[in-house]
């Protein structure tokens, strides 16, 4: 369960570039459910995953994940149960360290770090065995360096370090958006399935529409810092990408959007 | 032409035994220094006087640390490879660095303020082991009476330093024991480097008579301004180096360099001709210079005494 | 070169191999330009030669030597992590007070150790010489040391330090307190320049507040002709890399000191130091420029 409870975020406070990210949003979801979040640029949406994530500290408002209020917790303490993936590939792994001391890093989340070996024989297996099941071949290149990979491998070893420590919430921003068509699908269906096999409850930002109602079971649409929209079960399920365009359009004004086909894709 | 040569080199011989065989000397230096290098040249030119000459019977090598210590060692352990006659470390860090490097090799070290603090020797008179050398200890009593003489109603001393200097904090702390004994207060004024030597001098204006200058490298290195800030401020500036005179110092009673250096030369002359380092004691250096600069006194409103001008072994102009 | 020079460029090397890993700590596992080291080789050295004329055991007194050279470092730390002054300009801060600091510590500028027993005076007079006793006993202190730091490294706690220094963000999201491992590393980098100048202090029989001058320099060279060698990403070899380089170091000062073949004296050092920092720095560079292009 995370509860998001009159959130509001202002960014620069006080200054000529004071902005209002986030202006008293309020969103329950239930364990296990997978979101995806849709809203024009600076509609708030990484604010809103920032400020589950830790990374931004809310102007007012509370947090709480799985009843536990994480408002003012730390970004570190609170990776024990928030895993993330960003947009950026190369923000989300180390390239400096090999593919399995990436992995181990991650394994390590939410656990007391000490001078243990990183990698034991033991997980060394394990990382090897959880690497093969993207069949991406990478299972023989445990120790390569991450910067050696492409942004698409990436993408992909980083939701398996998302789901190796068993954290409750998954956070992804645009993870996809970097990806070549290709690869965004084959991330997608491996997002979907992690989700599914470890039981994540799972945010999922995203600009295309399509992937907005293909995947997830809820869907939720901000605009100007606030939740304007939000379809679950039979509603969602008849709703069409033609309609959220629309309901797009209605949020901003009844202005026309230039990039309809990008959200259409 | 044949017998001529023959005959000078047997004179030769005659008049100076020690030319029967070459030596090595090695000497080095923490710092490229005008005093330091003065004191270089000085053990050279002693050495040239008792007949030991470069290109003939005489090699003499010269290494600066360049202000490293680290360089100081290697500088050390490469003289103790060579296995020269004698090695010559001037200042404090170089001659610790060769001294705890061997115990065979004679050292003779120059401009070393404190031996014994130092851990060169156990004792200035016979010394024993391998290890003798020339203190520069400046006369620090002998200043202070100058001070006195020049200006006669002196009541406060200040004293500009780096307390990053070994020397210069032995000479502040007999500054302030002979300037107690003379009722004369001092005020210390410190910069660790010589873009701070202005700053100092100024925090000095008004609150002293007087500035004395000790021995040291970094204030020495800036002189000029701490003359700037004296003149300004009409206070009249004396110095333990007799070269900061020509620079715009009023009046300094202090060591020659060159003359310490052959001073410094007269003992490893001394050890080449046979005689055990742990046997020569260790002195002052001898020869103190009293440098007046007449014009930087009278643009700070002051006359020199005539005694003091009888006594000047050298008038700046 | 004669053999003596040859292995007290050794010795001095293997010295220095103590900042060169202290550095390698701060400047790429942690991506911190740490300037503190040209204060906290000389602190280390204060600490121990005041302790050991004290009359301390000398290897107690090395050990406070070196918890004095983390507590500079932790200073650092704190400045750039609470107070957030830049990384470099919170080095130098340190740096600047440490120059007083040692003034305090020794109470003059020059502490002399020719006479003290040493951790080294057991190891002497047992028919080897002193010149072969020092580097050989640095020598299994460097092996130590490598061997310690290769494994913290490999530990979790160390992958979360590397992790910190390569990609904080990343690192945070990944549960890694980056606050603490910044202290951390800065503590223990230190810590291992302190001891370099500790055992410089009592291989050369002092401790001179001027020690320090340049120590960042001969660090970095030290790291950067370690990396331009084994050019490894293994950490293992980088840290030999550290050892070897700063030794090669020396070495190549002392064929300066001692040959005319290039015509270099000692005075030259600087400038050949500068020169070889500059090409190591702008080499991997052209590198990459070349691989873009
Ligand atoms: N650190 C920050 N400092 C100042 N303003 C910020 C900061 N982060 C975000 N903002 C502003 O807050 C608003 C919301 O930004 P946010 O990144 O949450 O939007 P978004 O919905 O993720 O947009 P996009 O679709 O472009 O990613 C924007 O106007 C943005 O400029
Ligand atoms: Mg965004």
């Amino acid at each position: 369960m995370i509860e998001l409870s009159n959130l509001s975020v202002i960014f620069g406070r006080g200054t000529p570039l004071e902005k209002q990210a986030l202006s008293g949003l309020d969103l329950a979801i239930e364990t296990g459910s997978f979101v995806t979040v849709i809203g024009s640029n600076g509609a708030g949406k990484s604010t809103m995953l920032g400020v589950l994530a830790g990374d931004v500290i809310p102007t007012s408002g509370r947090v709480a994940i799985g009843g536990r209020d994480v408002t003012r917790i730390a970004t570190a303490q609170r990776a024990k149960y928030v895993a993330r993936v960003f947009q950026d590939p190369l923000t989300g792994s180390c390239g400096a360290l090999t593919i399995q001391e990436n992995l181990a890093l991650a394994a390590a989340r939410g656990s007391r770090r000490g001078f243990g070996l990183a990698i034991g024989s033991n997980r060394r297996e394990e990382f090897r065995a959880r690497v093969a099941e993207l069949k991406l071949g990478l299972e023989n290149r445990m120790d390569d360096r991450m910067d050696l990979l492409s942004g698409g491998q990436r993408q992909a070893l980083s939701l398996v370090m998302a789901t190796l420590a068993g954290s409750e919430v998954l956070l992804l921003d645009e993870h996809t958006a970097a990806l070549d068509p290709g690869m965004a699908e084959f991330v997608m269906e491996l997002t979907q399935s992690l989700v599914e096999k470890h039981k994540l409850t799972t945010l999922m930002v995203t600009h295309s529409m399509r992937q907005a109602l293909d995947y997830g079971t809820r869907t939720v649409m901000l605009h100007g810092g606030k939740v304007i929209l939000d379809v679950v079960g039979d509603n969602r399920r008849n709703l069409t990408i033609e309609d959220l365009i629309e309901m797009f359009r209605k949020a901003r004004g009844g202005e026309t959007l230039d990039d309809d086909a990008l959200l259409v894709s | 032409m044949k017998f001529l040569t023959a005959a000078a080199i047997a004179t030769l011989a005659f008049a100076q035994p020690a030319l029967a065989r070459d030596v090595t000397v090695d000497v080095t230096a923490i710092v490229e220094h005008p005093a330091l290098d003065a004191v270089r040249d000085g053990v050279k030119d002693a050495l040239g006087e008792a007949g030991f000459k470069v290109g003939e019977n005489l090699t003499f090598n010269y290494e600066s640390a360049q202000g490293n210590p680290g360089t100081a060692a290697q500088i050390a352990r490469q003289f103790i490879g060579n296995g020269p006659d004698i090695i010559v470390p001037i200042s404090t860090p170089s001659a610790q660095a060769v001294v705890s490097a061997t115990r065979d090799i004679p050292i003779v070290f120059s401009a070393v303020t404190d031996p014994v603090g130092a851990q060169l020797v156990k004792q200035l008179q016979k010394p024993g082991g391998n290890v003798t050398g020339l203190s520069d200890l400046s006369p620090v009593a002998d200043h202070v009476a100058l001070i006195k003489e020049i200006l006669p109603s002196v009541k406060t001393i200040g004293v500009l330093f780096n307390p990053g200097e070994t020397n210069s904090v032995t000479l502040v702390e007999l500054l302030k024991k002979y300037g107690a004994e003379q009722g004369i207060a001092v005020v210390e004024s410190a910069a660790t480097r010589s873009s701070e030597v202005q700053n100092a001098a100024r925090a000095l204006a008004g609150r002293v008579d007087a500035i004395y200058v000790p021995t040291d490298n970094t204030i020495v290195s800036a002189l000029e301004s701490a003359v700037t800030v004296a003149i300004e401020s009409k206070l009249p500036l004396f110095t333990a180096d007799t070269d900061s005179v020509s620079r715009g110092a009023v009046a300094a009673l202090g060591f020659n360099y060159y003359d310490v250096g052959k001073q410094t030369g007269a003992i490893v002359v001394r050890i080449l001709n046979g005689e055990k380092p742990g046997d020569i004691d260790i002195n002052v250096a001898a020869g103190t210079d009293l440098v007046i600069n007449p014009g930087a006194a009278e643009k700070v409103g002051l006359t020199l005494p005539k005694s003091v001008v009888d006594r000047a072994t050298k008038v700046i102009q | 070169m004669s053999q003596i020079a040859f292995l007290g460029a050794v010795e001095l090397g293997l010295v220095f191999s103590f900042v060169a890993i202290g550095v390698y700590l701060a400047f790429r596992i942690l991506d911190f330009p740490d300037l503190t080291v040209d204060g906290s080789f000389p602190l280390g050295a204060a600490v121990a030669a005041v302790l050991i004329i004290a009359g301390w055991n000398p290897w107690l007194a090395t050990a406070i030597a070196m918890a004095a050279g983390a507590a500079a470092g932790l200073v650092t730390a704190t400045l750039n992590v609470k107070f957030r002054i830049l990384n470099l300009l919170a080095s130098i801060l340190t740096m600047i007070a440490l120059f007083s600091v040692n003034l305090r510590v020794m109470g003059k500028p020059n502490v002399a150790l020719i006479n003290q027993d040493t951790m080294l005076t057991p190891f002497f007079g047992h028919g080897l010489s002193e010149f072969y006793v020092r580097p050989l006993f640095i020598g299994v202190l460097v092996i130590i040391a490598v061997f310690l730091v290769w494994r913290f490294l490999a530990s979790d706690l160390g992958l979360a330090m590397r992790a910190t220094g390569a990609n904080p963000r990343m690192a945070r999201a990944q549960g890694v307190n980056t606050s603490l491992h910044i202290y951390l590393g800065m503590a223990l980098s230190n810590a291992l320049v302190a001891l370099g100048g500790s055992l410089f202090a009592q291989t050369n029989g002092f401790a001179d507040v001027t020690s320090g001058v340049g120590t960042i320099v001969v660090g970095l060279a030290a790291v950067i002709i370690g990396e331009t060698l084994f050019h490894s990403r293994l950490i293992l070899w980088a840290l030999v890399g550290c050892v070897i380089g700063s030794v090669l170091y020396r070495i190549a000062i002392q064929l300066a000191l001692s040959s005319d073949i290039l015509g270099l004296k000692a005075s030259d050092l600087n400038l050949v130091t500068a020169v070889l920092v500059a090409c190591a720095l702008i080499l991997p560079r052209l590198r990459r420029g070349r691989a873009a292009a």
